[in-house]
């Protein structure tokens, strides 16, 4: 099991600890962790192609958060291929996942609640399955350069 | 100062969100939004939907998928220059919290 997964297992331990108590500090550990593990999830596909293992997580560790949401729209907004929707839901879901990460970390106003967590972990889930499901796609891997800062043709 | 479009269109907003309630259904109580800048200072908005409690305990992958995935059909986010986030709540947990920005 990679990076990515077991951080996606260790935001659903978090998550069944912390919602029975409400425990606010595990609720943001677990969110936090939600969005790292599609972070993660990204950064291994990206480097897996690296030919040299011994500088794959250096070369993991050039990634910034902030280019990595980059936008996409199909190119018919009103009936998207099947691939389209897809890499669609995935950006939305990541870009929601470091927005929620960015609260969790940083906003010591922000009460949580159960359905913030378990929407975190519903968003990190859906971005597993569905990158998963359509990684070999052209768009997918052409998005997935520009997340990691490549310019469009 | 730099506005987006989308700070002029809020009747088309406030439209689309009445076709989407629609759309989805009695799972989705009410939709609210804000326009604002995200945490990286790009121009978003922000809708804050609340859910039944049923459909926010058992259904919250379906029903959030559909409503996020309607308001992108019915929006066109790039064109009015923001990013679209989405939260969400159960009517119960909202009368605990009792956010004005929410009711």
């Amino acid at each position: 099991m990679g990076l990515a997964d077991e951080l996606l297992v260790d935001a659903h331990f978090m998550a069944d600890k912390a919602i029975p108590d409400q425990r606010q500090t595990l609720m943001r550990r677990s969110i936090s962790t939600a969005y790292y593990a599609a972070f993660h999830l990204f950064i291994e596909d990206f480097v897996e192609h690296w030919e040299f293992p011994d500088q794959r997580a250096r070369l993991g560790r050039m990634f910034g958060h902030t280019k990595m949401c980059t936008g996409f729209t199909p190119k018919d907004k009103k009936a998207p291929t099947p691939v389209e929707q897809a890499l669609q839901d995935v950006v939305r879901a990541f870009s929601q996942l470091q927005k929620d990460r960015e609260k969790a970390d940083y906003d010591g106003g922000w009460r949580l609640i159960e359905t913030d967590v378990r929407n975190a972990i519903r968003l990190a889930e859906d971005v597993f399955s569905k990158w998963r499901t359509i990684k070999g796609e052209d768009i997918a891997r052409h998005h997935l350069l520009s997340m990691f800062g490549a310019r469009s043709d | 100062m730099y506005l987006p479009p989308a700070v002029t269109k809020q009747a088309e907003i406030e439209a689309a969100i009445a076709r989407v309630q629609q759309s989805v259904g009695p799972d989705l109580v009410r939709i609210r939004y804000e326009i604002g800048e995200d945490w990286s200072g790009q121009w978003a908005i922000f809708f804050r939907i609340v859910l039944t409690d049923d459909a926010a305990r058992r259904r919250l992958g379906d029903v959030a998928t559909k409503v996020e995935r309607a308001l992108d059909q019915q929006l066109d986010f790039p064109g009015m220059g923001v990013f679209p986030y989405h939260n969400f709540r159960s009517v119960s947990e909202q009368a605990m919290l009792q956010e004005a920005a929410w009711a």
